[in-house]
């Protein structure tokens, strides 16, 4: 073995070549069937793309970095099941470009923070987290509430999106920006928006413009509530 | 002396960088891509006068060793 | 080896560990600020660019990209050209292009985290255009080293060239899978990864944990193997323990990253596989533990003498601690208390700071005055006092993490008397506060460290006191760079 390692040694092509396959192996037999194998993502009812409203709310959770503090993945342990609620499965990311599901809990996992508080509770804690969690580490948020929500390049975000994956049809894409004002319109009619994305959130909104801190909460408000776990189709989900 | 082919290929690589740098400053839709190709042709055009004042100072230390048709 | 016939390219070295100990300052600073945020919120002012969301990966990449990355491209370069006897390939300009464009590279990605530009991928945050940019300079770097490795006068290539090329050929291979995107225009600094979900976490957790094996490990083992036996002026241990060491090492560490997704929506037989290489792995970073420490036999009273070969031994026994630990978080029983907690913090600091900062100063004491060509450091005293002080500050960080970790995995899962879930989440974040505060003080320890290194190093270079015999009053020309 060493007399042959000699002519490996010798040779720096070889060793590239030969270090080149020694670490594809790995990587190709847990990545590649993730993409093949049919079980990997479940078939579940609910699972929709991002209202726009919500899309840019995720833009920007990820711009503030918040996936450095919070989990999106309540793992399949009891006392997680009890704390936040049904574990999450692989579908309820399936549109999450890219996933969320953090690496630690300096505060709580949000996975199914939807609907868990109210938009006025969200709105005050991003004002100021203390307010409402005394022992809260938070960042205060307030500025999202001044800031107008950039929608100039809304559609080409969602068409960004389509191309990699999420299924949006013409007609969300050409109803993005109405469908983002009645989103935080709590006076407009929803009904189309609600066909378009059920279970959609309506934010409060009420200033002259839409804010960041409209879109953000519109984005945790449907966090984990698009599957309905208690619905029979939606049995045997673990592979 | 003439110039060094590594210099050459590195000057040009840059000139180019710094190229797009202006392109994208240019149509740039937000902060991100303005700052970064204002910021790149900035670097381009700093590297480059860096490359151009080492190679005369590399000639004009050999013309003070006596190197005559430098 | 005498390397008198050949002008070797030491300019860029210097550059690399000049930048390498700014950003090591840096990186520890940005740290303490974020320490501190946690353990006083209000410290986030409130700003969007000072909130620690932002701030975080501003730390993580001054840490591992500038501070380890300047570290690995100067020690690399100063390796490959000794250790083949051929100066660096393709010239002082390409050398310099790299040099430069890679701190560009950094200042421009550490702007646009703060500017709000992030792909929202740990260790990946970096926007498209920015992965573009680096990728340029990582192919430069290949070229660069690969070239001189093939200009070499030495028929072998030397063990600590095997690691520096699996690095550079493995990080390519990461960074390229893990951030191919979809830009919302090309001249929008926002894209949308290819991959979603479960498989994108895979990718994510494969690239990440490899950025510690490949960059942070692999990297770094290059370095132990040229510094260690140089500083000892022993021959490595064992020949066969590195061969066997790097090819099980590249082969196991890739399969690792599952580690990181236990009990997530991940199917069970990628995080089965992640947790068995995990543990297998343990062995083939022992074996180069065993190789590094036991390089010291024979020369152990040099460990008295020297302090800066002090912080090479001890990191190689923050590695063997660190990889023992590694394995033992992968098992899936374990993890489950302590993933998401402090613990998982704890362990990667005893692997940065222990490890690949240790490494890195026993590296730098050996190689400014070499570079510099100064007879001998400014003052042994004082790399004793960093030493110590250094020490001393990882032990209250990893202490404290372990327990707050340990507290927190705990407290989520502990049930009272009734069976309901006994403590709300907050209370665990109010119960860590105390550990908290001994984390920012070992943080502070750390950085107080860093400085004396860094006053050490400048009056190595400066003070006449240090040069070399036969030289007197030394190189004032050197003094100014």
């Amino acid at each position: 073995m060493l007399i042959r390692h000699e002519t490996i040694e010798k040779n720096s092509i070889l060793l590239l070549v030969l270090t080149l396959l020694t670490i594809s192996v790995g990587g190709l037999v847990e990545v590649v069937p993730l993409f093949t194998i049919e079980t990997t993502v479940e078939h579940v009812r609910g699972v929709r793309p991002y209202s726009p409203l919500e899309s840019r709310g995720r833009d920007i959770y990820i711009r503030e970095g918040c996936y450095t503090c919070h989990s999106q993945q309540v793992r399949a342990l009891r006392d997680e099941v009890e704390r936040y609620g049904h574990y999450s499965i692989a579908a309820e990311s399936m549109y999450d470009h890219p996933f969320q599901w953090g690496s630690k809990r300096i505060g709580p996992d949000l996975a199914r923070v939807g609907g868990k508080y109210s938009n006025d509770w969200h709105i005050a804690h991003m004002a100021d987290p203390r307010s409402v969690v005394p022992e809260s580490l938070m960042p205060r948020y307030a500025f999202l509430a001044a800031n107008r929500l950039d929608t100039g390049d809304l559609t080409a975000r969602l068409k960004a999106q389509k191309a990699v994956g999420v299924p949006y049809t013409d007609e969300q894409l050409a109803a993005a920006a109405a469908d983002l004002r009645t989103q935080a319109d709590p006076a407009a009619d929803n009904t189309a928006l609600l066909k378009r994305y059920p279970k959609a959130v309506t934010v409060p909104g009420g200033g002259p413009f839409v804010t960041e801190l409209d879109a953000l909460v519109a984005y945790l408000q449907v966090l984990g509530t698009m599957v309905d776990f208690a619905d029979p189709a939606n049995e045997n989900l673990r592979q | 002396m003439g110039i060094a082919t590594g210099d050459v290929f590195v000057g040009v690589m840059t000139a180019v960088l710094g190229l797009i740098g202006l392109i994208l400053a240019s149509g740039a839709m937000d902060d991100g891509i303005y700052v970064f190709g204002l910021s790149l042709t900035g670097f381009a055009a700093v590297f480059v006068a860096g490359l151009i004042r080492s190679h005369y100072d590399r000639r004009e230390k050999l013309r003070a060793e006596g190197w005559r048709h430098v | 080896m005498s390397d008198r016939a050949i002008a070797y390219n030491e300019d860029i070295v210097k550059k690399f560990v000049v930048a390498s100990m700014f950003w090591g300052v840096v990186a520890f600073l940005v740290g303490v600020v974020l320490a501190a945020q946690l353990t006083w919120p209000a410290l986030n002012l409130g700003l969007p660019f000072t909130n620690f969301g932002r701030l975080r990966p501003v730390h993580t990449s001054a840490a591992i990209f500038a501070f380890g990355g300047c570290a690995l491209f100067g020690t690399s370069f100063h390796i490959v050209q000794r250790t083949c006897r051929a100066r660096l390939f393709g010239g002082e300009a390409l050398a310099n292009f790299i040099f430069w464009g890679y701190q560009f590279f950094i200042v421009m990605a550490a702007l646009s985290y703060v500017m709000g530009f992030s792909q929202g991928q740990e260790y990946a945050e970096p926007e498209w255009h920015l992965d573009l940019f680096l990728t340029l300079i990582w192919v430069l770097y290949a070229v660069v080293f690969i070239g001189t490795v093939m200009l070499r006068e030495e028929p072998h290539i030397y063990v600590a060239n095997w690691f520096f090329m699996a690095f550079i050929l493995t990080v390519a291979v990461l960074h390229l899978c893990n951030n191919i995107a979809m830009p919302v225009s090309l001249y929008t600094a926002k894209s949308y990864n290819i991959a979603a979900g479960v498989q994108n976490a895979m990718i994510q957790w494969w690239y990440g944990h490899n950025a510690v094996g490949f960059f942070l490990t692999a990297g770094f083992l290059g370095m132990m193997y040229y510094f260690i036996p140089k500083a000892a002026d022993r021959p490595v241990y064992s020949y066969r323990i590195s061969i066997v060491h790097f090819w099980s090492l590249v082969f196991m560490y890739i399969w690792a990253g599952p580690h990181h997704l236990h009990w997530t929506a991940l199917p069970d037989w990628t995080q089965t596989l992640g947790m068995a290489f995990s543990i297998m792995l343990w062995m083939p970073s022992w074996g180069g533990m065993i190789n590094g420490i036991m390089t010291l036999s024979g020369a152990w009273d040099k460990l008295r003498t020297d302090p800066g070969l002090r912080f090479s031994v001890t990191a190689v026994g923050f590695y063997g601690m660190a990889t023992f630990e590694g394995p033992v978080m992968s098992i899936r029983a374990v993890n489950a208390l302590s993933h998401y907690t402090d613990w998982g913090i704890g362990h990667v600091h005893s692997g940065a700071l222990g490890w690949v900062a240790f490494i890195t100063f026993g590296a730098f004491y050996y190689l400014v005055p070499v570079l510099w060509k100064r007879e001998r450091l400014y003052s042994t005293r004082l790399v004793s006092w960093h030493y110590w002080i250094a020490t001393l500050g990882i032990v209250f960080y990893i202490a404290a993490m372990w327990v707050a970790g340990i507290m927190q995995g705990l407290m989520w899962r502990a049930y009272d008397n009734h069976g309901f879930l006994q403590y709300a989440f907050v209370e665990s974040v109010a119960a860590v506060h105390p550990y908290y505060v001994i984390r920012l003080l070992g943080g502070l320890l750390f950085l107080s460290g860093m400085l004396i290194m860094v006053y050490n190093l400048i009056q190595t270079v400066r003070d006449p006191a240090t040069a070399r015999r036969g030289e007197a009053g030394g190189d004032l020309a050197m003094a100014k760079a």
